[in-house]
């Protein structure tokens, strides 16, 4: 862990407690830090610029409401809010898609991604992740990242694969298992 | 396949739920089961450690800067914010608000909610906190009642305007609102089409900031839906005001 990314981490963590304190400034210093990730996010699950600013807009009103029971000791401040706003999206996207998933969204998923500043401390343990991943077959990399990326139900993922619903479970269940042990390795 | 044995078989629910994969239902079974069970909320913050830095991989986009003005506008958020200029500035902007005050409490805190958004978003990660010219400028939009209509907010820098009803309008559907840009003397200029229930944010071209200025008037005209076939106002103006400069 670099002596910048624990800055940053305690920085970021501070804003969210003194948020749940209902210090303003400190939220709306946390909103112009964190806003432009946590949008990202709600863009690439929702895919749609007005129903991922309302989803956005909700993931800031809970934070003021809830930032109180974050715990600094559990999880990093963007682990949280990222968290919360893939639930957020992932509530979203179950209550409106009752229509299959449109394939247009599952076909987006190979966008190359950006480089992650291996120098954060994020960055090192998104590099970390991605080692365990190269571990996969390239089938179950490949749900993985679906579901992470979309919040796709295992019925979607395999209705979109065209495979069945039990070789799609198995694929991602097989592939947390053989994360789990390479991360907590 | 090499299961850990210190787990019930079962186990992977809470990494199905973090990865986002289980349906409307599994989902809520889970999230009870981690109100009043701590092994059960331990383990999905372990999988919410493992799984979260994927999206590392994700671009950051800036959102629309209304988003923050409702946001605010939600959680009753007020005017002493941060580094405000807005508060030491003398003259038309400050007047302006106490303005806005004595009409419409709701429309003053959003009107202000407006700035704050102008004046703390390019504060954050996309300019440099040097900047020391920013100008905003500002007019309440007064109907023929008396009250304020909408409240506009003028970013000069940045090139954007916020504009927000007071009160959510009443139009029927074949009928919408357009913004226009007076210049002393002049023809209106449209500006664009706004929201009649919710703020709307207006990217400026240089040809209508160049217009801008104290002895210029917004006024907002109901128009068809598509706006004005003629490029001039051709309903009845609801709302018109002057602009003050903030800085």
């Amino acid at each position: 862990m670099t002596p910048a990314g624990t800055d940053e981490r305690n920085a970021l963590a501070r804003l969210l407690q003194r948020s749940g304190e209902h210090d303003q400034r400190a939220f709306a210093s946390l909103y112009a830090r964190t806003s432009p990730k946590l949008y990202g996010v709600c863009l690439r699950m929702l895919r749609e610029r007005g129903e991922a600013e309302d989803a956005l807009q909700n993931v800031y009103i809970n934070v003021w409401r809830r930032a109180d029971s974050y715990d600094a000791a559990r999880a990093s401040a963007m682990t949280w809010l990222i968290t919360l706003t893939r639930n957020q999206c992932i509530d979203r996207l179950r209550q409106h898609r009752e229509a299959p998933v449109d394939t247009d969204v599952l076909e987006t998923l190979v966008d190359p991604a950006p480089e992650p500043d291996a120098s954060s401390e994020a960055g090192e343990q998104h590099q970390r992740l991605e080692r365990c991943l190269q571990t996969l077959s390239p089938e179950q990399q490949s749900a993985v990242r679906a579901a992470f990326f979309t919040g796709a139900t295992y019925n979607e993922l395999a209705e979109h694969r065209s495979v069945p619903l039990a070789t799609m479970k198995s694929w991602i269940r097989r592939s947390l298992i053989r994360l789990r042990n390479c991360l907590e390795s | 396949m090499n299961t850990p044995t210190n787990h019930e078989p079962g186990d992977l629910r809470y990494a199905e739920y973090v990865l986002g994969v289980l349906d409307a239902a599994e989902r809520t079974v889970l999230e009870h089961e981690a109100a009043s069970d701590p092994y059960t909320a331990a383990e999905l913050v372990r999988w919410q450690r493992h799984l979260m830095p994927l999206a590392e991989e994700i671009a950051p986009q800036t959102p629309s800067p209304a988003v923050w003005a409702r946001i605010q506008a939600r959680i009753g958020m007020m005017p002493s914010m941060p580094h405000r200029p807005a508060r030491e500035s003398r003259g038309g902007w400050w007047n302006n608000l106490a303005l806005w005050r004595s009409f419409t409490f709701g429309a003053a805190a959003i009107a202000v909610a407006c700035l704050v958004v102008l004046g703390v978003w390019p504060r954050g990660p996309l300019t440099p906190s040097s900047a020391p010219t920013v100008t905003y400028m500002a007019s309440a939009l007064i109907q023929p009642d008396g009250r304020v209509g909408w409240t506009a907010t003028m970013d000069v820098q940045h090139a954007r305007m916020i504009i927000v009803p007071a009160a959510p309008q009443s139009l029927t559907t074949d009928h919408a609102p357009e913004l226009w840009l007076i210049p002393a003397g002049q023809k209106p200029i449209a500006v664009g089409m706004i929201a009649p229930h919710a703020a709307t944010t207006i990217v400026l071209p240089p040809a209508l900031i160049a217009r801008l200025g104290t002895t210029a008037t917004l006024a907002v005209s109901i128009e068809p839906p598509g706006g004005s076939p003629t490029g001039q106002p051709t309903g009845p103006v609801v709302a018109q005001g002057s602009i003050a400069a903030a800085s």
